[in-house]
């Protein structure tokens, strides 16, 4: 299908560039900002977007989305907040043309196959929905007027894709309600890194429990030593720890709390370097392992090349500095920045929208995500 | 006569801090932070005294300030509880009576306090060295025999060293033997010719039970290694860097990994004498051994003492890599020379442990300006660094000794076998 | 009569039956005119189909001469085929697979029109698209299982159509290397050694005893199915459950590549669940073997392997039930699934 030049260059629009060289220089920190910013440029995109179908539309957001991708592969809750928006222009668009008169073809081909992945035949498609307000009728390529179409489309676009940025903006906020459930008063919670969920969640369950934290100060990273000094300021009594220690305290802990970094469709997930160690020492000592995390890091990719982390490596002279410099020439360093964690290791995913175990992962995924979305 | 002496001094102490602690209500966190600083030496009775002196903590926060609101107590009640689990390990103090000690221990003492010298080997070696000048200055006093007195005479040099830093099992053997040579001495011999015929056993202990047993494990370890192999080696042990040693000096092929961890970096020091020795090196820090498990061939550690049930108590860390290890089918090989045996059996690192001083935690490497004053002045902030802890038996393939390969429980079964009544 | 695809057609090219329907004046239908079985049996020569796709064929065809005139007769006419083909099948799980689909699809197809000659002409259409479609299911599951495979050593058990092209396809961009097992009695494991050996691939055999012994030196395994349970585990050839057990031990990790119409609504609760099991195997033999005659008259100078006498090779299963936590994931057409994931699709197709 033809599709106008003016659509193609969309992509090339400043905005999009100005976040692409962002992320290109990892400039963006965190997880949530970096999905935050992502829906920001994409409603940009969308609203000054001309479109007279909705296939263009959705080629236009994914050209955006793989131009961002691109720049930064790592950083999974980019494609992951694309994929969502993309999900709820079409949930929109369904919507909204099932109201007017133009219904599709709803007895689509019903045949085996789509028997199969589908299950039985719903009925969903024949009867009229609810009438709504949208009572004009959204008309497909016009050639009278082009821009009727994205114009009636658009408000209800914005709408969804506010929703989706509501969601990232009250993340910490949900995860944390069911804080005071999960921790009990004299609890020995150990946790890594720095995560700002984690913390969210360990501030929150402070205000109702008396409770202590082990930090363990994963080196060479050190976030460890941050999140103990914003934990303790808001009086939690909390331990640092050198990683070395995480095993010999296993025996005392009662709950590993852990961020995580992207989870993946197979309830594995991507977390800092470290979490491997914990969660395998919890393990050992039957202790349960609990992950907090947005739902934006819910990543539609099963785990490709196993056990090699999101094969991210950071800057190697945090581990052997220059100053050996007789050694620096000599040996191989590596400094990986993340683990892949198996989802036979966690127990439970604590995110915006509830408590799941890692086999209803792939469930979470097909309500989030389209099928035709998972490459972009 | 000297432990009874500790034994009064600690219960003045602790009837002094009853005092206060029911003057002063709000100060908890902060005393227990000095608790452990105030404790002298870590003989098993000190162990049990500090326990208890913990215990009297709950009571004391909750008598006395009837007029405080609950909440408050409450709260303080759970701070001194979260602290209190970590308050039977001990802080070195920093040592204060010189008294009669020998200025070879007291210099001993300086080097251990200050992590001069590490490693079981080295200190144990370092000990009975400083004995031996000791014992030959050592003058008889008259009507009394030297099998008998000498021993009452070294016994605050050791305790002297103990409270620079906690006896390693190492220490601890190498004086029980030590003592059963003093107390067999021959009472007709010359003074000089005791002195002499003890230095001579000495040596021959460290002969025998390091350094020619190092010997034999470098060869029968050696043996396990094979060409193409990827060793995997935690911090740094004398005896596998020996084997290391030897196994490329005998002309195999294979690459080492060394995995390290702060505070100590001890890993470093292993990776310049490997690769000063051509042997092709790959360093790491604890948390990324995940991502390498899966590459190597063999783990190989050493070993601060091995206990009656198999397990391994070594640096921290070890058991994290020998767990990871063991889960990726990995064989964990620990070399141990057969001194290092103890006959307690421990459960979990608990039991027996020792906290590094805090300076050394905060020591950062250089490549990371950090503003450690953030690190002071929290008052919920302790910061915890326990120098050891226990590989579980499960987790281990294989124990090297200079009598053999040896199942990790076996190593109790070896007196006997050895036609000895203790190690 | 629909025209079909040239995979199809190929079918057709010799028929027992004749290709028109009789016109039968009474109305009622006489199962005799059409011998389900042969056509089961002549469709199976095809190599590339799977028994559960066989069977739907023949249904296909049982339809296409019947003379049944309400949807209920047809139904009926078709639970009685199915249940011939079960009767001279020795392994009737896939084939139940296969048929129970055919026949949940046939109940649940929306019929409007009133010709039901034209419904009957639809339902037979349907079955021919759906066999012609899922010729191609083994080569999207091969390009899934694609991202997988690095360059690494593979264990793979007998024969399977599916594993083969999934190897094949990799093989063209990545170095891999294969362990097969013998899979006795059959031996099929040749089968797949001489296969891949001809494609150039790196290929060893491996005694079924001595996957233990190989496990350390594999980096995955890949097996093919005869069906996925409700519970999300597999059914396969005898030997798999072997595997996956030590696989598990070993820590590595164990795929299953299945096509979807082998998804099965079965849930065995052991091994001795299964519709295969029946208490004459690994029974205790009531009298005692002989040694056959071959074996007592060999000179012992010439020690060749004994080997088990036909009657011992029939009371050993040929069909095990892997358990779905050994299972790492399912890859299927419908896409990548863990065995958790299976009962998703079961349920939504068989549930009320």
């Amino acid at each position: 299908m033809g599709i106008p030049p003016e659509v193609q260059n969309v992509a090339n629009q400043r905005i999009v560039e100005v976040l692409v060289s962002k992320l290109r220089r990892r400039q963006v920190v965190g997880s949530r900002q970096t999905a935050i910013e992502t829906v920001l440029v994409l409603r940009q995109v969308v609203s000054k977007a001309r479109f007279s179908n909705i296939e263009q539309l959705i080629h236009i957001i994914k050209a955006v989305g793989r131009r961002l991708v691109q720049a930064q592969p790592k950083e999974h809750t980019v494609g992951n907040t694309v994929r969502k928006v993309l999900h709820h222009v079409r949930e929109e668009y369904q919507a909204v043309s099932r109201a007017g008169p133009s219904t599709q073809t709803a007895k689509s081909s019903f045949s085996i196959s789509k028997f199969v992945s589908q299950g039985q035949p719903r009925k969903q498609n024949l009867t009229a929905p609810k009438s709504d307000t949208r009572s004009t009728s959204l008309r497909e390529n016009d050639p009278n007027d082009p821009d009727s179409f994205a114009k009636g489309l658009k408000p209800v676009l914005m709408e969804a894709i506010q929703d989706v940025l509501d969601e990232l903006e009250t993340v910490y906020d949900n995860v944390s309600k069911s804080a005071k459930d999960h921790i009990h008063s004299d609890e020995i919670i150990l946790t890594i890194g720095h995560s700002k969920t984690v913390e969210s969640f360990l501030k929150a369950a402070a205000h109702y429990r008396n409770y202590i934290v082990i930090v363990a100060e994963t080196a060479p990273s050190f976030g460890g030593h941050e999140m103990a000094c914003s934990l303790s300021s808001a009086g939690i009594s909390s331990f640092l720890v050198p990683d070395s220690s995480i095993y010999a305290l296993m025996s005392r802990v009662n709950k590993c709390i852990l961020g995580a970094h992207a989870i993946l469709a197979n309830g594995g997930m991507f977390a800092i370097t470290g979490s491997l160690l914990a969660v395998s020492a919890a393990q050992a000592h039957s202790t349960p392992v609990v992950v907090c995390a947005g739902q934006f890091k819910l990543t539609p990719l099963w785990n490709l090349y196993h056990d090699y982390g999101a094969l991210d490596f950071a800057d190697p002279s945090s581990v052997l500095g220059f100053e050996e410099g007789s050694l620096v020439d000599k040996v191989d360093v590596i400094n990986p920045y993340f683990d892949y964690v198996g989802p036979e290791l966690i127990d439970v995913y604590i995110t915006n929208d509830g408590d799941h175990p890692p086999s209803s992962v792939y469930r979470l995924i097909k309500e989030s995500y389209d099928d035709d979305d998972h490459e972009l | 006569m000297t432990k009874a002496e500790r034994r009064e001094q600690q219960e003045r102490q602790r009837a002094a801090k009853a005092e206060k602690a029911a003057q002063n209500s709000g100060k908890n966190p902060p005393k227990s932070a000095n608790k452990p600083s105030q404790s002298s030496g870590a003989g098993a009775p000190a162990l049990t005294r500090r326990g208890s002196r913990a215990a009297d903590f709950p009571p004391k926060g909750a008598q006395g300030q009837s007029k405080d609101a609950k909440a408050g107590a409450d709260d303080k009640g759970a701070h001194t509880r979260g602290l209190r689990i970590f308050s039977h390990f001990g802080l070195p103090k920093p040592t204060s009576h010189k008294g009669e000690i020998h200025p070879a221990i007291v210099r001993l003492g300086l080097q251990f306090s200050e992590f001069k010298i590490t490693g079981a080997n080295a200190r144990c070696i370092a000990t009975l060295t400083a004995f031996k000048t000791v014992i030959q200055d050592y003058v008889t006093p008259p009507n009394n025999t030297l099998s008998r007195h000498l021993m009452t005479y070294l016994s605050p040099q050791i305790s002297y060293l103990v409270a620079a830093r906690p006896m390693s099992v190492t220490m601890g053997n190498a004086i029980r033997q030590l003592k059963l040579d003093i107390s067999g001495t021959d009472i007709d011999l010359p003074e000089q010719d005791a002195k002499d015929a003890l230095c001579e056993k000495i040596d021959t202990y460290i002969r025998d039970r390091i350094i020619a047993a190092d010997q034999v494990i470098e060869e029968t370890a050696g043996n396990k290694i094979k060409d193409g192999d990827a060793i995997l080696t935690y911090a740094r042990s004398s005896v596998v860097e020996k084997v290391l040693l030897a196994a490329h000096a005998d002309g195999r092929q294979f690459t080492v990994t060394v995995v390290d961890s702060r505070p100590m970096l001890e890993g470093k020091k292993l990776l310049q004498v490997l690769s000063s020795a051509g042997i092709q090196c790959t360093y790491l820090l604890l948390p990324a051994v995940g991502s390498v498990i899966t590459e190597t061939s063999m783990v190989l550690v050493g070993a601060h003492s091995l206990h009656s049930n198999g397990a391994v108590f070594s640096r921290a860390g070890t058991a994290l890599v020998a767990m990871m290890a063991k889960q990726h089918s990995v064989p964990v090989v620990v070399c141990c020379e057969t001194y290092k045996f103890s006959e307690t059996v421990q459960l979990d690192s608990f039991t027996r442990n020792e906290l590094a001083p805090v300076e050394l935690f905060k020591s950062f490497p250089q490549n990371r300006p950090q503003d450690l004053s953030s690190l002071n002045d929290q008052p919920n902030l302790q910061i915890l660094n326990p120098l050891y802890d226990l590989t579980p038996p499960s987790s281990i393939t294989a124990v090297v000794t200079e009598v053999g390969v040896i199942p990790p429980s076996s190593i109790s079964s070896i007196p006997l076998a050895l036609g000895r009544t203790m190690l | 009569m629909p025209v079909a695809h040239s995979p199809i057609q190929a079918l057709k090219s010799s028929s027992a039956v004749p290709t028109t329907i009789l016109e039968d004046p009474s109305g009622s239908l006489s199962q005799q005119g059409f011998d389900v079985y042969a056509s089961y049996q002549r469709i199976l020569e095809n190599e590339e189909i799977a028994t559960p796709l066989a069977a739907i064929l023949a249904l296909t065809e049982l339809i296409e001469h019947s003379k049944a005139g309400t949807m209920f007769e047809l139904v009926k006419e078709l639970h009685e085929a199915a249940e011939i083909l079960k009767k001279r099948t020795t392994n009737p799980i896939s084939l139940n697979a296969g048929t129970e689909l055919f026949i949940a699809f046939v109940t649940l197809f929306p019929h409007e029109s009133d010709n039901f000659a034209d419904l009957k002409t639809k339902l037979v259409k349907q079955g021919q698209d759906y066999a012609a479609e899922a010729l191609t299911f083994r080569g999207k599951i091969s390009e899934l299982a694609l991202d997988f495979i690095k360059d690494d050593s593979i264990l793979t058990h007998s024969y399977s159509r599916v594993v083969m092209q999934t190897l094949l396809r990799a093989h063209k961009q990545k170095r891999i290397s294969v362990y097969v097992t013998e899979a006795r009695p059959r031996g099929l494991g040749v089968k797949t050694y001489e296969a891949l050996t001809a494609a150039g691939i790196p290929c060893t055999m491996v005694l079924d005893s001595a996957v233990a012994y190989v496990m350390d030196m594999v980096d995955f395994i890949l097996v093919g199915s005869e069906a996925v349970v409700e519970s999300g585990g597999l059914i396969n050839a005898v030997g798999s459950n072997q595997i996956a057990i030590i696989a598990k031990a070993a820590k590595k990790p164990f795929y299953a590549l299945a096509e979807s119409y082998k998804f099965h609504r079965l849930f065995p609760l052991s091994q001795y669940d299964l519709p295969t099991h029946n208490d004459d195997i690994l029974s205790f033999p009531r009298h005692a073997q002989r040694l056959s005659p071959v074996l007592t008259a060999r000179p012992s100078v010439a020690p060749s392997p004994l080997a088990m006498t036909p009657e011992q090779i029939l009371r050993n299963p040929r069909v095990d039930y892997t358990m779905p936590d050994l299972i790492s994931l399912v890859f299927s057409d419908v896409g990548i699934l863990t065995p958790e994931g299976v009962s998703q699709y079961l349920v939504g197709m068989f549930a009320g």
